[in-house]
């Protein structure tokens, strides 16, 4: 059997990865744990960018780029996320984001 | 002799100066229409002596016009003229004028608006004189209407009261009347003519007998409103209500005298026409004998005088119907003295017994000494009695009346003559005979006994100018027949025994004659129902008229308006109706739908954010989806 390690191996990490992400940030009620499960979903696509630039463009680094500055985004996002659990905190003394509810309809 | 406009300006001056001030210090220099006047009768003086001395005459001695208005290729002129009857009027309105100031003065002192009377009295002196000089027409009629304006104004001074309201609504009507014919006589005349002046229509022109007597009969009809002929003479009993000096100015001396002095101007006019002759003569015969008729019946003693001034206003239109212009003129000049001197000695009466009606007079004549003996010189005048004036000018215009061929005038005017004795006689009996009825009674201020004085004075010595007078006239003259004479003193004489007869020695029954005849006496009592004739024709038919035209404006013009109106109300409730529903229905309706989709659409915004992940996440994999099976 051929292990080499292919395309479609990476390709299917990332979309298993991106998957429990998902799930993560659609099932989860603490604000945490959907910022983790976006966190997956972000490395998820990471994961198939740079594969797909080494597979399918080697000569070019556009994958690594773009991966890159999806770290570096989303660093950012969870420092804002995080800032945001935390002033939710404080007002509501619950980080569960069912009870953050005021603008519904 | 541009100097001669000074003399009807003087006053008009004092008039200006004295309109616009305040009313106090108006009052304080109400001596400055004196003044002007005095200055006008300067001015007189020296145009009769100008007149004297060239002769007197027909011909004008100065005359000029000033053209005020173009039309077409005609030019309207006025202008003034001094011949010898302009000379003896300017000189009778000057005199007469200036006493009656004076004598106001001391009469009108306590009034608060004197200042007002005396600027009106001016204005009219200067309107007065005006007339007077006027060498055409038109100057005259302007005059003659100031005249009419300042008679309203002196009739109504005391306005507060209804009486002088009213009767200066009156004359101004009534006179109005009048003056409509005198205004068409003008279109008339320079219709036919093409000037005004006194020259050009009088000789100067050939009048067809017809047109003649059109123009003379329409003056003759302003010359009666003006002068208080039959049937225009209602104002002047009630004009009575205004100030006594006033009427003795204006409602005795001069401005009922113009109407004598327009007839005697336009003679040559009326003498083409025999109709208007005889219109005069008869018109003058009436008033002469109505005017004495009344005034024997009356009580008040300034109406006695009113309808003695228009019974003497009658005698002189007799005189202008015989064609005598000097004959009028002459009456006019001795009844401007003696009636201006009774009106002024009624009002010294008036004011020490402060009432009208003689029945409560009585025995004056020892408290009010002066008084007495001028009101009776007057009386005398009046009466006829030589040497006196009225005497004298009475008896010029039954001769004229005898020459020109009317005995049946002749002997009416005689019977006038009778009753003017008898109702002097029945007020110098009322008044000064007698028991004193009032002793607290005291004779007048100096300032008006002087002015009676010197009208008393010449009413005493003016007679004598007879001869001299027509002659001036540029007529011939001479002293009077002594058979006239000695006939009308006879006259007189016996009017004034049967005037002492019956209220001197009260030897008829006057009570007994009113119980006796009862529809004669009415007959006095309404003044042969003269007012009750135009208050039927004139006031109830306007009324009726004006119930008429208002029954129409309610019914037709108020219908219109109201059915305009209506219409319109009904237009603005179905816009209304329109705006409400249909413009507000769509905007509500816009407002409500967009309501509507809202209350169903906020129910996406259930406020869950995972909700809202889950959404987007479905959204996606449509997306995909369709891109996977369109891309394929």
């Amino acid at each position: 059997m051929n292990a080499v390690v292919g395309l479609r191996e990476f390709l299917i990490l990332s979309a298993v990865l991106f998957a429990l992400g998902l799930y993560g940030a659609m099932s989860k009620k603490s604000a945490i744990m959907i910022l983790m499960g976006i966190e997956l979903m972000t490395n998820a696509i990471n994961i198939a960018l740079i594969a797909m630039s080494r597979f399918l463009t080697p000569g070019l680094m556009t994958g690594q780029f773009f991966a890159a500055f999806i770290m570096v985004v989303s660093t950012a996002e969870v420092g804002l996320g995080l800032a945001l659990v935390l002033a939710l905190y404080r007002r509501t003394r619950t980080v569960e984001v069912d009870r953050a509810d005021r603008l519904r309809g | 002799m541009t100097w001669l406009l000074a003399i009807p300006l003087l006053p008009a001056l004092a008039f200006v100066l004295l309109a616009p001030l305040p009313r106090a210090t108006r009052n304080a220099v109400r001596w400055l229409p004196a003044v002007a006047m005095a200055g006008s009768l300067a001015g007189a003086l020296v145009a009769f002596a100008k007149v004297m001395a060239a002769g007197g005459g027909e011909k004008p001695i100065y005359q000029t016009s000033v053209a005020i208005a173009t039309i077409g290729d005609r030019a309207l002129e006025v202008g003034i003229q001094l011949d010898a009857v302009a000379a003896i009027m300017l000189l009778v309105v000057t005199v007469v004028g200036m006493c009656v100031q004076v004598y106001s003065l001391g009469y009108m002192h306590r009034d608060e608006r004197v200042g007002w009377y005396f600027a009106v009295l001016s204005l009219f002196s200067a309107a007065m004189l005006g007339l007077v000089l006027a060498s055409d027409f038109l100057l005259l009629y302007m005059c003659w209407e100031v005249m009419g304006l300042c008679s309203y104004l002196l009739i109504g001074f005391w306005h507060q009261q209804e009486a002088p309201r009213l009767a200066s609504i009156k004359a101004f009507l009534t006179t109005r009347v009048g003056d409509v014919g005198f205004m068409i006589a003008l279109a008339i005349m320079y219709a036919s003519v093409g000037s005004f002046g006194f020259e050009a229509v009088l000789h100067g022109y050939s009048w067809t007998p017809a047109l003649a007597t059109t123009v003379a009969l329409l003056l003759l009809f302003g010359a009666m409103g003006k002068s208080a002929q039959v049937p225009l003479h209602v104002w002047l009993p009630d004009a009575m209500a205004g100030p006594t000096p006033a009427s003795a100015l204006i409602h005795a001396a001069t401005m009922v005298a113009a109407g004598v002095y327009l007839v005697a101007r336009a003679l040559p006019i009326f003498e083409v026409s025999q109709v208007a002759l005889t219109a005069t003569l008869a018109v003058g015969t009436a008033t002469a004998l109505l005017g004495g008729l009344l005034a024997c019946v009356q009580h008040d003693i300034k109406k006695v005088l009113a309808y003695s001034t228009i019974s003497q206003l009658g005698y002189m239109f007799i005189a202008l119907g015989t064609g005598s212009a000097v004959a009028g003129m002459f009456h006019l000049m001795t009844h401007a003295f003696f009636k201006s001197l009774l009106f002024l000695g009624a009002g010294v009466i008036i004011h020490a017994v402060h009432t009208q009606d003689m029945r409560e007079m009585g025995g004056l004549r020892k408290l009010l000494p002066w008084t007495t003996a001028a009101f009776t010189a007057g009386t005398l005048a009046l009466a006829g009695v030589f040497p006196f004036s009225g005497f004298w000018s009475k008896d010029e215009i039954l001769v004229s009346l005898l020459k020109t061929g009317h005995p049946v005038v002749f002997v009416l005017a005689l019977f006038a003559a009778f009753l003017t004795a008898f109702y002097m006689t029945r007020l110098w009996i009322r008044v000064f005979a007698g028991p004193a009825q009032k002793p607290d009674a005291r004779e007048a201020h100096t300032e008006m006994i002087v002015p009676m004085m010197l009208l008393g004075a010449i009413t005493l010595v003016i007679g004598f100018s007879s001869p001299f007078f027509a002659r001036f006239l540029g007529e011939t003259g001479g002293w009077p027949d002594i058979r006239m004479a000695l006939g009308s003193s006879a006259v007189a004489a016996s009017g004034i025994v049967a005037g002492w007869w019956v209220f001197g020695k009260k030897a008829v029954d006057t009570e007994a004659l009113k119980a006796r005849f009862p529809q004669f006496y009415g007959m006095f009592d309404n003044k042969f129902y003269f007012d009750r004739t135009y208050e039927f024709i004139f006031v109830h038919g306007y009324n009726r008229l004006s119930d008429a035209l208002w029954s129409f404006d309610a019914k037709v013009i108020d219908g219109a308006v109201n059915g305009f109106g209506s219409t319109w109300s009904a237009v603005a409730g179905g816009s209304w109706t329109f705006d409400a529903r249909v413009i507000d229905g769509a905007v509500n309706g816009l407002g409500s739908g967009v309501r509507w989709i809202g209350a169903r659409v906020r129910r996406l915004q259930v406020g869950r954010v995972q909700t809202y992940q889950r959404l987007v996440m479905a959204a996606v994999i449509v997306l995909v989806l369709w891109i996977a099976w369109k891309g394929a």
